[in-house]
């Protein structure tokens, strides 16, 4: 296989950019058992914020990255104490429709805001490249710095996750809800706190995409999906999991674009295949069974997981109770 | 769907592979409308039985994934088989074999009551109580002796195959499909924002939805000729406002102001928490 070094360099550099994608979807799923459709627009949005702070005042998008990240914390954490009334505990179907018209409305804000016009920004590292191997090996900058930024920025949650006391007390919410409310962990606080991280996140791989992928109002909708083919390939609301879906998603791309003719058409399709594989997959594995991702641990693995986790179906009453009486969602509804 | 308890993204995959098998029916084969129908309908109605089969269980947020992503992934296949349907250059319908606007406009309205009579039968019918049933509580209504896999298998190919005849007619009436019209996200928007305007669980519902919406989008399209985007900043706002404030669409705003009006205050608020209840079960409400 020629080229395989390069292929591998690839696929390692696009994992980075996924797993930052992804990660805030799978902390805002298992933490605050939120589905997010409008978290494209948070990339939307963070692409922008960096486009517009380099264009009209030259700053380079990693400097913006953290006053970035940090309105766009505020402003989830607002957002979901405005519309936690009507979300929390809601059916799926109302959150995924609500977030879905949100993300349509922010869509086309953009959209009449700032035309259709693809966008870049261009700083000065994002035009080199690096080469080993005397040109065998091409190492793009732009990319190594933004892989290498959201690597950081991932280990920096998991470190916030398992060191800090309110990244405990998401993890205890993760995992029991009912139980970390009687542990004195202010729920509804927690959920805001939470969601708006996740929307930092987010808007923190809009920021380094935006020197890398064309910046259009309509960026965020393809990476969502791809967010959501990612965290249900690692196991939903596990953060472990999101990381290896990630590189998984990004490595399959990677070596369909390099090795099947006509690849990098098809590479767009491999996102969906590899998610209807899995589910493919589950669905044999379990036969009938419910999968129920409350007893997923956010840090656990994937392993792990795959051996003793079922799958929730979102009827709100009843048939979970009907598989197993012990389980903690008996406790939860 | 929504009465099954299933929420689809999976419009725009029904739609589009009927307007492919329609347009690829004109193009290639050179069939006229009444046969190039019956093909999308049956392409549609084998979608939706793949679907059933391999989504099997599969409820709520995972349902909506693995339907968005069969959009997508069809995008994708019909973007890179450019021998069978155009690829990037897309496919045209013959000008010979089409028809003018307002036959196809008499066209549609026919199968659109065709349809609306259908739904009705379904509605009067066993597989109405089934769905519903099934909308409560998949694994309670398995115990009661449904077979949840045979009526995710009816819903889905009968919606399929009413969403395909929908994409073909839709295909002929442009004259032109290529991946990025046939599969857009458009499609599945406008066939989730229009009946949850309109009233998600009953039968007029949908109609009065959809006119409603395309009158909203035609007057933006009109009005707003300028910007592009405001009609579908419209749609996002009305399916935000219609699920906030307005979960029972018009219909149930109609009834409501039907029985305030005419029977007692208490009886009436009485028989509206009933119906809540039950067409839209609460998950607090069970807590206690």
């Amino acid at each position: 296989m020629q080229d395989l070094p390069q292929c591998l360099v690839d696929g390692f550099l696009l994992g980075g950019l996924y797993t930052l994608a992804a990660i805030g979807l799978a902390l805002s799923f298992g933490v605050v058992r939120f589905v997010n459709f409008a978290h494209g627009e948070t990339f939307m949005l963070g692409a922008y914020g960096a486009f517009w702070a380099s264009h009209l005042w030259g700053v380079d998008p990693l400097v913006a990255l953290v006053p970035l990240m940090i309105v766009g914390a505020i402003s989830g954490y607002l957002l979901f104490r405005g519309l936690s009334r009507w979300l929390i505990d809601a059916p799926h179907i109302n959150q995924i429709l609500v977030t879905f018209g949100l993300g349509l409305i922010l869509q086309n804000v953009a959209l009449i805001s700032w035309t259709g016009n693809q966008r870049s920004t261009s700083p000065a590292y994002a035009l080199t490249s690096l080469e080993f191997w005397q040109g065998q090996l091409v190492v793009p900058l732009g990319r190594l710095v933004a892989c290498g930024v959201a690597l950081a920025l991932v280990c920096v949650l998991f470190c916030w996750l398992k060191y800090t006391e309110v990244g405990r007390a998401s993890r205890a919410i993760a995992e029991n809800r009912s139980a970390a409310t009687l542990m004195g962990i202010s729920v509804h606080r927690m959920y805001a706190l939470t969601f708006g991280l996740s929307t930092a996140l987010g808007v923190a791989t809009g920021v380094l995409v935006s020197s890398i992928f064309a910046v259009t109002p309509f960026m965020g909708f393809d990476m969502l999906i791809k967010g959501f083919a990612i965290i249900v390939l690692g196991g939903m609301g596990s953060i472990a999991g999101a990381v290896a879906g990630a590189f998984l998603l990004s490595y399959g791309e990677t070596f369909v674009a390099y090795y099947v003719p006509d690849g990098s058409g098809w590479g767009e399709g491999v996102a969906f295949a590899l998610l209807f594989v899995i589910l493919l997959l589950r669905h044999a594995a379990c036969s009938d069974k419910r999968w129920r991702p409350e007893r997923c641990h956010l840090l656990s693995t994937p392993a792990c997981r795959s051996a003793c986790c079922h799958w929730h179906g979102s009827a709100p009453h009843g048939s979970h109770r009907l598989n197993t009486p012990t389980s903690y969602s008996a406790l939860q509804r | 769907m929504a009465n099954a308890g299933l929420i689809s993204l999976a419009h725009a995959s029904f739609s589009g592979i009927g307007g492919y098998a329609a347009a690829i029916a004109a193009h290639t084969f050179g069939l006229p409308l009444y046969a190039a129908l019956p093909l999308s309908i049956l392409a549609g109605v084998m979608l939706g039985a793949f679907l059933a089969a391999t989504t099997g269980r599969l409820s709520g947020l995972f349902f909506a994934i693995g339907t968005l992503a069969v959009s997508e992934a069809l995008r994708v296949v019909a973007l890179m088989v450019p021998d069978m349907t155009g690829g990037a250059q897309g496919i045209d319908v013959p000008q010979g074999l089409r028809f003018g606007p307002h036959s196809m406009a008499v066209a549609a309205a026919v199968l659109a009551g065709a349809a609306l009579l259908l739904s009705l039968a379904l509605s009067a019918s066993r597989f109405h109580y089934a769905c519903r049933a099934m909308r409560s509580g998949e694994s309670a209504a398995q115990m009661l002796g449904l077979n949840p896999r045979r009526y995710r298998l009816g819903v889905l190919a009968i919606s399929g195959g009413l969403a395909s005849c929908a994409g073909g007619l839709s295909a002929w009436y442009t004259g032109f499909l290529d991946p990025g019209i046939a599969f857009s996200l458009d499609i599945t928007i406008i066939a989730q924002v229009a009946p949850l305007l309109g009233g998600l669980y009953t039968v007029v519902g949908p109609v009065i939805g959809a006119l409603v919406l395309t009158g909203v989008s035609e007057a933006t399209r009109l009005g707003f000729s300028g910007t592009p985007g405001v009609g579908q900043l419209l749609y996002g706002v009305i399916l935000v406002v219609s699920v906030l404030l307005m979960p029972h669409g018009i219909v149930g705003l109609f009834k409501r102001l039907l029985t305030r009006r005419n029977a007692a205050a208490v009886r009436s608020r009485s028989q509206l928490a009933a119906a809540h209840e039950g067409n839209h079960p609460n998950p607090s409400a069970e807590r206690t």
